[in-house]
């Protein structure tokens, strides 16, 4: 029951991220709220890390420098959402984000990029993905 | 509209590639270590790129509400309810409800107009569409590999 909630706020969060950086970008610029919101997330997080003593970072130096750059699309990622906000809206923007998202999961799975373990994808996952594809296009159209 | 879905879709599939990054770095470091150094690379990223994009005006003073500076928050909001119920559920099970949660909050905040964002009203054709991508999510979610590796860790 406890994981339910925290996944349903996890999901409230996400959203409240794209929409509170569009708010900001009204008044400040989109680069400008991208650097504000992930510079002060830093800052948090760093924070933590200290409180919790989570000396793992250690551990950086023994992961592919390629996997350890992922941070750095956070850029595009919100720069891209805070701009389909201003444009499409909240929920056609969540939900073609989603889509891509799921589609990327997908394509590596499929291939194995990135080493992951190659894995056939079956009916569901492609009646899954047409079904997700009907819904934006009701939602759009 | 096109150019607004062209830019989730972007949004997305390197949302997809960076999920794939960070847990790479999350086998060997822990998750504050892990968000740290994910939202340290975000800031340089940005700041870089507001540099390339409009030059010393990224660094321009502007009026801000006060709530602007706590907006990172968010952010570690985000992750620890994620990896919380990424623990106690199975992974699938998690993500598929993150997203849903994730697209009904999206059109709570559309339908109020939240945060002045301009809004967009409430229609059944919205709740029917919101609800067969739900199904979707739910339909390409099952039988996926982190449970069939659960089984045979299990078996």
């Amino acid at each position: 029951m406890k994981g339910i909630l925290f996944a349903l706020l996890g999901g409230f969060f996400i959203t409240l991220q794209g929409v509170a950086n569009s708010r900001i970008s009204q008044d400040i610029g989109t680069w400008q709220a991208t650097t504000l919101t992930q510079g002060t997330g830093f800052v948090a997080a760093f924070i933590l890390m200290m409180v919790f003593r989570d000396d793992t970072w250690k551990q950086f130096r023994r992961v592919k420098p390629l996997y350890l750059a992922g941070g750095s699309f956070a850029a595009i990622v919100i720069f891209s959402n805070v701009t389909a906000i201003h444009l499409i809206g909240v929920t056609v923007s969540i939900s073609a984000l989603l889509i891509a998202q799921l589609s990327m999961a997908f394509l590596t799975d499929s291939f194995g990029w990135f080493g992951v373990s190659k894995q056939r994808m079956k009916l569901p996952q492609f009646i899954g993905i047409g079904m997700m594809i009907a819904g934006v296009l009701i939602l759009s159209f | 509209m096109l150019l607004g879905i062209l830019l989730a879709l972007i949004a997305g599939s390197l949302v997809g590639m960076q999920n794939i990054f960070n847990s790479k770095v999350n086998e060997h470091a822990n998750s504050w270590a892990t968000t740290t150094l994910v939202l340290c690379l975000g800031f340089l990223a940005s700041l870089t790129l507001g540099f390339v994009f409009e030059g010393s005006q990224i660094l321009a003073f502007h009026p801000m509400q006060t709530w602007y500076w706590f907006s990172g928050l968010i952010g570690v909001g985000v992750v620890t309810c994620v990896v919380q119920s990424m623990k106690r559920l199975r992974p699938t099970v998690a993500i598929s409800i993150v997203m849903a949660s994730q697209l009904g909050f999206a059109l709570i905040m559309d339908t109020y107009g939240f945060l002045g964002l301009k809004p967009v009203p409430f229609t059944f054709k919205q709740l029917i569409g919101v609800l067969i991508i739900i199904v979707g999510i739910v339909l390409f979610k099952s039988n996926s590999r982190e449970e069939k590796q659960q089984k045979e860790i299990a078996s």
